[in-house]
C-alpha cells in the first residue's frame, strides 16, 4: 500500500529503519570485489549527495539528467537527487563510437523538449558538453561532476545528519513527479514520460506481486539503468520492497555474458530481467569451461522483456543450462514499456510461458489461428496476462476493437499509464485517447494471453534497442558514392541472434570492387558515428529501388524485393 | 604488427574487405564492431587459430594489438 504522503525518499527510510543493516544494492565489476550496500549507510550517502546537490543550487522539482558510466556511487547518488526534492532521469553515456557532436545536439534537443535543468555527469564528458550550459543558447543550468575531486562524493562521506533530508523529502507529496524516463530511441528524439512517487510505488507493488515477489528474493541485473526495464524492475522494484538488486556493468556482460550466471551463482539470485537476444548470446557464447562451479538452482525467474519473446530463444537456453541447474519454469516472459511506468503484461511465476503455433497465412490476414500440422507456422510465445491494474485490447487500423484471436495494434489502458510526453503535446494526443495509449505494437489476444508479433511501424529492434530507419537513411543517404536519398534500411531477422540487425540497400553508380568495398566500409562508419550497426549492406545500381507512391523508396517493397532475390543475386550486391 | 591473418578473420566475419587495422586501433574504432558482434569476431579468431580465449582475458584488452599477443602467446603455449 502506497500511504498519502509517501514519496520514495520516504519509502526507501522505512525499508532502511527496518533493515539497516540489509544489503540494499551489491555493485560488480569483473575481478574485483564487489561494492556491498548496506541500507543505513547508503542512505547516509545519499544524504551527503542530496546536501552537495542542495549546496550546488539545485532546486525542489528541478530535473537532473544523470549521465554516469557504472559506478558504485552512482546509488547514492540517484538516492540523493530523490532526497534533494529534484527529479531524475538517467540517459544514456555516449557510446565511444558516437559523434561527440551528434550526442551534444542530441542532449541539447533533449534539455529543451523534456525540461533538463542539470546535468550530473563524469569530469571525462565535461568538455564535450560545456557549451550546453555556457552563452545565451544555454539549455540547462549547470553541470555538475559529482565524482571530482571537487565533488559530492567526499560529501556524502562526512555527512551524518539524518533527520535533514528525510524531512525535504517528505516535503514532496505523492502526486509530484519523481522521474523522468525516456521512451527508448535515437538521443534527442527520444519522448519523455514523467512519473509521479504513487505511479512508480504503486507500479512496482503491482508488478511485485504478478511474479510472486518474496523479501528474500534477490535481483541480479546486467540491465542498463536508462532503460524502463533496468531501472523499475531491476531497480526501483528492489528499493521500494526491501530486496537485494546486484548490479553489474551493462559493457562488461556484453563481453563476458557468462558474469550474470557467475553473479546469480554467487549471490543465490532469484529473480533477472533479460530482452531476448541476451537468451542467445548466453547459449552461444558461454564456453564450458567459464560454467565450472555455476548452478542456476536458485534462480526462479529469467523474464524475457524489451524485445519480441522467440520460442527457439527460449529452448536454446534451457538446453544449454539446464545441467546447470537452470529449471524449466524458470522462463517467463514480460511486455512492459515507459508509458506504463513498466509492466503491462506478466506470465504467471513457476510456470513456462504459453505458446501457439499460429497459421502464417492466418497471421498475414490478421488472424491468430492454430496451423495444422503440415501447415506454414510460426511459434508465438505469450508475454502472459495483463498484471493487476493493466487491460489490453486489440484495434484495427480505424479503431475499432477486435474480438479475441483478431490481430491488430495492441493498445493499453493501466493505472500507472502516463498522463503525457513532456514537451511533446502533438505526439500526445497520437498515442493516447481516453486513458488508452496506442503502443504501436501489433498483437493478438487468445484466452486472455497477450501474444506481441510485430510492430505496425518500421522501428527496427537490434538487442533491445529501438532504432528509427528513418535516422540511418538519412546518414547513409549523406554518404559520398551514395545516391542523395536513395537509400532504405529495415530490420532483418536474425534467428541466431535472436534479434534483428540493420540492413541498407543503397544506389551507387560506382562499379568497380574496390570502390564499392570502400563504399561498403563508409556506410557501416556513417552508421556508427550514429551509433547505429549496420550489418548489411547491399549496393545496387541507379534507379533499383522500388518507389512508394509518395514517392520515395519504399522500405517494405524493397525488403521484399531484396528476400526474393537468389543468394548468388544478393551476393553480388553485397 | 597485425597479422595479415587475424586481419583477415576479421575482414571476412565482417564482411568489410578493405578495412585497415592497426595495432593501436580499438575495437569501438573498427567499422561494424559493435558489441552484438563482438563475441561472434573472437569466436571466429579462436576457430581460425584454434585458441580459446578466456573473457576476462579478452575484456581486458585494450586495442587490436593486444588482441594480436594475446593470439600469439596462445600460440606459442600450442
Amino acid at each position: 500500500m502506497v500511504r498519502d504522503g509517501e514519496t520514495l525518499w520516504t519509502r526507501w527510510n522505512t525499508v532502511a529503519a527496518r533493515q539497516p543493516d540489509g544489503e540494499a544494492v551489491v555493485w560488480v565489476r569483473a575481478g574485483e570485489p564487489s561494492r556491498r550496500w548496506r541500507w543505513r549507510e547508503l542512505l547516509a550517502a545519499a544524504r551527503g549527495y542530496a546536501g552537495w546537490l542542495r549546496g550546488a543550487g539545485i532546486r525542489h522539482g528541478e530535473v537532473c539528467a544523470v549521465v554516469i558510466r557504472h559506478h558504485a556511487e552512482f546509488f547514492p547518488l540517484y538516492m540523493g537527487v530523490e532526497a534533494a526534492g529534484a527529479i531524475p532521469a538517467v540517459l544514456a553515456y555516449p557510446n565511444a563510437r558516437l559523434h561527440p557532436e551528434k550526442f551534444r545536439e542530441g542532449l541539447s534537443g533533449m534539455a529543451r523538449k523534456s525540461g533538463l535543468d542539470w546535468v550530473l555527469t563524469e569530469e571525462e564528458l565535461g568538455p564535450e558538453i560545456a557549451a550546453l550550459a555556457t552563452g545565451t543558447n544555454a539549455t540547462v543550468r549547470g553541470i555538475l561532476f559529482p565524482f571530482g575531486d571537487a565533488g559530492g562524493q567526499g560529501a556524502a562521506r562526512v555527512d551524518s545528519d539524518e533527520g535533514r533530508w528525510n524531512a525535504s523529502g517528505g516535503a514532496a507529496d505523492s502526486e509530484g513527479p519523481c522521474l523522468l524516463q525516456h521512451s527508448s530511441g535515437t538521443t534527442g528524439l527520444q519522448k519523455a514520460v514523467v512519473l509521479s512517487h504513487r505511479a512508480v510505488l504503486e507500479h512496482v507493488e503491482r508488478y511485485g506481486r504478478s511474479i510472486g515477489l518474496r523479501p528474500d528474493d534477490r535481483i541480479v541485473s546486467w540491465l542498463p539503468l536508462y532503460h524502463d526495464m533496468g531501472l523499475i524492475a531491476a531497480l526501483h522494484l528492489a528499493l521500494a520492497s526491501g530486496v537485494t538488486t546486484v548490479q553489474i556493468d551493462p559493457f562488461e556482460w556484453v563481453q563476458a555474458p557468462v558474469l550474470l550466471l557467475e553473479q546469480i551463482a554467487a549471490e543465490q539470485g532469484t529473480l533477472t530481467w533479460v530482452p531476448n537476444f541476451a537468451l542467445n548470446l548466453m547459449a552461444d557464447r558461454i564456453q564450458d569451461d567459464e560454467m565450472d562451479g555455476i548452478r542456476l538452482d536458485s534462480l526462479r525467474m529469467i523474464v524475457n522483456c524489451s524485445e519480441p519473446v522467440r520460442a527457439e530463444s527460449h529452448a536454446k537456453f534451457v538446453a544449454r543450462f539446464e545441467r546447470h541447474g537452470l529449471r524449466r519454469e524458470a522462463m517467463a516472459s514480460c511486455y512492459a514499456m515507459a508509458e506504463t511506468t513498466f509492466a503491462v503484461t506478466q506470465s504467471e511465476p513457476g510456470r513456462p510461458p504459453a505458446s501457439m503455433r499460429a497459421s502464417r497465412v492466418a497471421l498475414a490476414a490478421g488472424a491468430a489461428r492454430k496451423a495444422a500440422q503440415d501447415e506454414d507456422a510460426r511459434l508465438c510465445v505469450s508475454s502472459g496476462r495483463p498484471i493487476e491494474g493493466c487491460a489490453v485490447r486489440v484495434e484495427d487500423e480505424l479503431g475499432n476493437v477486435l474480438a479475441d484471436g483478431a490481430a491488430g495494434e495492441l493498445v493499453v489502458a493501466s493505472v500507472s499509464l502516463f498522463d503525457r510526453y513532456r514537451g511533446d503535446a502533438e505526439k500526445t494526443a497520437e498515442v493516447l485517447r481516453e486513458g488508452w495509449y496506442r503502443t504501436g505494437d501489433l498483437g493478438f489476444v487468445l484466452d486472455g494471453e497477450i501474444f506481441v508479433i510485430g510492430r505496425k511501424k518500421d522501428i527496427i529492434i537490434v538487442a533491445g534497442k529501438n532504432l528509427y530507419p528513418e535516422d540511418i537513411e538519412d546518414d547513409v543517404g549523406a554518404v559520398p558514392g551514395v545516391l542523395p536519398g536513395r537509400v532504405v534500411a529495415f530490420g532483418v531477422d536474425d534467428a541466431a541472434l535472436g534479434t534483428e540487425t540493420v540492413a541498407v540497400v543503397a544506389e551507387t553508380p560506382l562499379g568497380a570492387r574496390p570502390e564499392r568495398d570502400a563504399l561498403r566500409r563508409r556506410i557501416v562508419e556513417a552508421g556508427m558515428a550514429a551509433d547505429a550497426s549496420i550489418s548489411t549492406v547491399y549496393l545496387v545500381p541507379p534507379r533499383w529501388l522500388i518507389k512508394s507512391s509518395a514517392g520515395k523508396p519504399s522500405r517494405k517493397a524493397n525488403r521484399e524485393r531484396i528476400e526474393r532475390l537468389g543468394s548468388e543475386a544478393k551476393e553480388a550486391f553485397r | 604488427m597485425i597479422s595479415e591473418r587475424l586481419a583477415n578473420v576479421i575482414r571476412g566475419e565482417l564482411n568489410l574487405p578493405d578495412l585497415k587495422l592497426e595495432d593501436g586501433m580499438l575495437a569501438r574504432e573498427v567499422p561494424g564492431w559493435d558489441s552484438l558482434r563482438h563475441l561472434s569476431i573472437i569466436a571466429a579468431v579462436e576457430r581460425d587459430f584454434g585458441v580459446r580465449l578466456k573473457s576476462l582475458e579478452v575484456m581486458r584488452l585494450k586495442n587490436i594489438g593486444e588482441l594480436q599477443a594475446l593470439v600469439d602467446r596462445k600460440m606459442a603455449v600450442g
